[in-house]
């Protein structure tokens, strides 16, 4: 069997795992050096962005690793909603490594992480790789290898800080996989059961659907494969290790996390809906719509609820993000492709807003080094923000606000409106009305953040020297605000 | 392009006095707020004149459009939001709360009026709710940092309150405007006026109880009332304003822009329990305002029940119920400013005006404030010849002459309603007994001069001028309202 490769399009997932490779032959040369490792990691990401960023303005979808004629299915195929998230991830790793490595550029600041920038950038980078490939793939195979490709580096990388919190959290992280992957290697064994194939093509799906046995382990297949997910996506009740791990883990990890991390389980999520929505439409799947419903009403309502009373930046951020986790998967109980493309663009405008504000909370509370115990974080030092540092504090309110769906953080507003418009049918608006609740309480959380940093405050002191942060800060923030003025950059 | 301008100018200001302008002195950041609003006020005009209109796709996927333009339903309610963003930038000039630098109250000011001005001006009802939006956070602002210095916590609950009240209204508004953006198939709202229509009654209503049980939120429509009252006791006097004369008239401008023009049967069904929520409405803030001690919270709830008369108008599915509606909006848009400035202005000089302590004689210490006062509050319980007697006259009349609802209920909710203007008429009478002649347990001589002058007198001025023209010439605002307001019903009426 011949398998046509078209390597240009595989540039998103090939440009970071080859930078990966190419770290660690460098570190072997040249043990001592430092900043090549950000720069060849900075030019395969770019590179990656470049091509992701030309598949989103297809209309074609990017294909690769095609069969031969008759078959012809292409095992890799990045649409335009497949290339924004991609940009997102590999932007985000960018700005992971700058703060993790670029932080230590002529400041005598000691690494954030054991092991050293070789191994941090090797990591992010092979992580990325993973959320890349997952986002594209059309087989199962490729999808759950890239999926847990994402996940097992960042065990590492968040173990590598080397704190007592930092283990815990990465012990946390590791059983949560394992048990993830157990269930979706279970989903992906009974999905290939009643479908007979091992990729995410419709046509044996549609034949599957029609039997009402198999369509019966087919739906089994899909709860399955969602509560595997649902663990990765930091969705109640499987969102448990999510604030001990942001926590434990150094900030850039966390954002890591929270951004590349959730891409890759967001992509995996879709490529499973997506497939589904093709042929659901009779008889319907109320199982699936009902689970997908159930796990995004409670996500948003509990993870709002805790997060009003947390004090930890990033404890709030960690649950605020299981909230924002069921506004990502609230579209998709449409089961519509539609449906598909606003979780997509919601999860991008999400990633971008959540990354603008770690990256502020990375600025304020300052560095740390592998192994030394941190200073707490509390949302009281970030007090007067916007007075004191009007940069910050202007980026930091408007990723709150954006993440709370208001204007000025109009991004956020057309991602909630996008979220909620596949939902605001005649059949299924009583989902949408539940999620008013959601919404308010958001409000509630990021407004008490903002109150704080508009109050007058002793956040004043000088910034540490921190370049690296401060050029992934420009990046978040001019994404953040161009996003807000041409939404249409993300929901396409 | 003009109109786009109109919006871009106060918001594009806005945002720079809010994030660059804090080291400007307070004149200099004064004079530019003056010329955004005089610009605005200015662009509004040529965009009236010219028959300004734009449309351009903004989010494709969503079928987002920055649609904007202008008719006869929109614009009396242009020109109001306009002239009040003059109004209070002006009032700053002598009034300037504290709480926060000039710049930061004025650039709230002027995004609050842009935003304002965006939602009256959209033609796209996703767009319309993204405008609804915008307002927000500035109006926020100004109730949480340049609200009652005297209070923080009672501050910081007003502002939330207000924020989270409205963002649950507006939140269920927009389900039911994606509900009907996606059964008819568009956005816009002429195209609207047809396609949703021609919805099933089921859709119709499903749509019609969501966008007003959303809308009546911001109207507010009793039960849902209870942030106003919080939200005007601890704002500031231009706070109060722009809340009274601008945020509350999005709430009935969008009953009268979606339910009613978009989804007629539907409204037809949800209209009589509307008649009636805004009727208990006018007799409730009736009866609190008998008892409610804290002037500003006196006049909040006035506006709750003036509000109930243009929610009895609208819900009354009548030509000349929703004429009187709109010129309700306006007239109560003119009068609670005029009210609120006086007796705000009041607060900042005497630090509070409560009935329950001794007050001083405004007749005797301040003659010319009093006058404005006493013409408020006759123009308040609608006397003849001062603007609020013809929208709450033919509101009432068009609830009686109404075919909605089952029996005589409307006639019912007319004759409550009437009741409900001697209410007015009682507590009116009490302000000013209180108040103007200083019948209080113990008078009292102000501490400090009290009668107004310099921009604060202007503005008084200006409204006073507003509210005698509408009430003797109603003809103003009716003359540009009549033919649309007639082609908007033509639906109902028709069937």
């Amino acid at each position: 069997m011949r398998v046509a490769v078209d390597w240009f399009a595989l540039t998103p997932v090939l440009a970071p795992a080859l930078g990966a490779l190419l770290v660690l032959v460098i570190d072997a040369i040249s043990p001592r050096a430092r900043m090549p490792h950000l720069g060849v990691a900075l030019v395969a990401l770019g590179a990656g962005v470049a091509v992701a960023g030309y598949g989103a303005t297809r209309a074609e979808p990017l294909r690769s690793l095609c069969l031969e004629a008759p078959e012809g299915a292409c095992l890799y195929a990045a649409d335009r909603m497949a290339g924004v998230l991609q940009m997102c991830a590999l932007v985000a790793a960018a700005v992971v490594l700058l703060m993790l490595v670029g932080d230590t550029w002529r400041t005598g600041a000691g690494d954030p992480l054991r092991g050293g920038p070789a191994v941090s950038a090797a990591l992010v980078l092979a992580a990325t790789a993973g959320a890349t490939a997952v986002v594209a793939a059309q087989d199962l195979g490729t999808w759950l290898v890239g999926l847990e490709l994402a996940t097992l580096p960042m065990i590492a990388l968040v173990a590598l800080a080397a704190r007592r919190e930092a283990l815990h959290g990465a012990l946390t992280l590791l059983v949560t996989s394992v048990l993830s992957f157990a269930l979706l290697a279970l989903g992906v064994a009974l999905w290939v059961i009643a479908t007979g194939s091992s990729t995410f093509a419709t046509s044996g799906l549609r034949d599957a659907w029609r039997v009402p046995e198999e369509r019966l382990v087919l739906v089994a297949a899909v709860l399955v494969l969602l509560a595997g997910l649902g663990f990765k996506l930091s969705l109640v009740p499987f969102h448990a290790w999510t604030p001990t791990t942001y926590a434990g883990a150094a900030v850039p990890i966390t954002l890591a996390l929270a951004t590349v991390s959730k891409i890759a389980a967001l992509g995996a999520l879709v490529t499973v809906v997506r497939a589904l929505s093709s042929v659901v439409q009779a008889p319907s799947a109320t199982g699936v719509v009902v689970a997908l419903a159930g796990l995004a009403l409670i996500s948003m309502l509990l993870g709002n609820l805790i997060a009003l009373r947390q004090v930890d930046p990033v404890r709030l951020l960690a649950w605020s993000a299981v909230g924002q986790a069921g506004w990502v998967v609230l579209p998709l109980v449409a089961l519509t492709p539609a449906g598909t493309v606003a979780a997509a663009g919601y999860l991008a405008a999400y990633v971008i807003a959540t990354a603008v504000a770690f990256i502020v909370v990375h600025l304020v509370h300052g560095p740390v080094g592998a192994g030394v115990p941190g200073r707490a974080r509390e949302l009281s030092h970030t007090a007067g923000l916007a007075r004191n540092h009007l940069v910050l504090g202007s980026l930091l309110i408007l990723a709150l606000l954006s993440l709370a769906g208001l204007p000025p953080g109009v991004i956020g507003l057309v991602a909630k409106i996008a979220a909620l418009q596949p939902v605001a049918t005649p059949d299924l608006w009583p989902v949408a009305a539940l999620a008013v609740v959601g919404a308010v309480l958001g409000v509630a959380v990021y407004l008490r953040w903002v109150t704080m940093l508009l109050a007058a405050g002793r956040s004043g002191g000088p910034l540490q020297r921190m370049p690296g942060s401060r050029l992934a800060l420009l990046i978040g923030g001019v994404a953040l605000v161009v996003t807000s003025v041409l939404p249409a950059l993300v929901f396409r | 392009m003009t109109l786009l301008a109109a919006i871009a100018v106060p918001i594009v200001v806005g945002l720079w006095l809010v994030l660059a302008g804090r080291q400007l002195p307070r004149t200099s950041a004064w004079s530019v707020g003056m010329v955004a609003a005089l610009a605005t006020l200015g662009l509004l005009v040529a965009a009236l004149v010219t028959d300004s209109a734009f449309d351009r796709e903004w989010v494709g996927v969503l079928g987002l459009r920055l649609a904007l333009g202008v008719d006869g339903i929109s614009a009396p309610l242009l020109v109001l939001t306009a002239a009040i963003g003059v109004l209070v930038v002006l009032l700053a000039r002598s009034n300037l709360p504290t709480g926060g630098s000039p710049s930061l109250y004025l650039g709230a000011v002027l995004m609050a009026t842009g935003g304002a001005f965006a939602t009256f001006a959209a033609r796209d009802a996703i767009l319309f709710f993204v405008a609804f939006e915008l307002v927000l956070i500035p109006v926020w602002l100004l109730i949480h940092r340049f609200g009652d210095p005297h209070d923080a916590a009672a501050r910081k609950d007003a502002g939330l309150r207000f924020i989270l009240f409205t963002v649950s209204g507006s939140v269920l508004m927009l389900i039911g405007i994606l509900v009907l953006v996606g059964s008819a198939g568009t956005s816009h709202f002429d195209v609207l006026v047809d396609a949703g229509a021609a919805l099933p009654l089921g859709t119709q209503t499903l749509v019609a109880a969501l966008l007003v049980t959303g809308l009546a939120v911001k109207v507010p429509v009793f039960p849902l009332h209870t942030w106003l009252p919080a939200a005007h006791a601890t704002a500031p006097t231009g706070g109060s304003v722009i809340l009274a004369a601008i945020l509350l008239k999005m709430g009935t401008y969008g009953l009268v822009r979606l339910p009613i023009a978009s989804v007629p049967d539907g409204f037809a069904r949800v209209a009589p329990t509307l008649a009636v929520l805004g009727t208990i409405g006018i007799i409730w803030a009736g009866l609190v305002c008998l008892v409610e001690n804290d002037a500003k919270r006196l006049i909040a709830y006035s506006s709750i029940a003036h509000m109930g008369f243009v929610v009895l108008g609208l819900a009354s599915g009548t030509v000349v119920g929703l004429q009187a509606a709109l010129i309700g909006n306006i007239a109560h848009g003119v009068i609670s400013a005029l009210l609120f400035v006086v007796i705000g202005g009041l607060k900042d000089r005497w630090g509070a005006v409560r009935f329950d302590a001794p007050l001083p004689a405004l007749r005797e210490h301040a003659p010319r404030l009093g006058f404005v006062l006493i013409l408020g509050l006759a123009a308040g319980l609608g006397l003849p010849g001062l603007a609020a007697f013809w929208g709450e006259l033919f509101a009432v009349y068009g609830a009686w002459t109404s075919g909605l609802g089952p029996g005589l209920l409307l006639r019912v909710c007319a004759a409550v309603a009437a009741l409900g203007a001697v209410l007015a008429a009682a507590y009116a009478l009490r302000v000013g007994r209180l108040l103007w002649v200083g019948e209080a347990q113990t008078p009292v001589e102000p501490t400090a001069p009290t009668e107004t002058s310099g921009a604060e007198r202007l503005v008084l001025a200006a409204l006073v001028v507003a509210t005698v023209t509408i009430g003797l010439v109603p003809h103003v605002v009716w003359s540009v309202t009549s033919a649309d307001a007639s082609a908007l019903l033509a639906g109902v009426l028709g069937r």
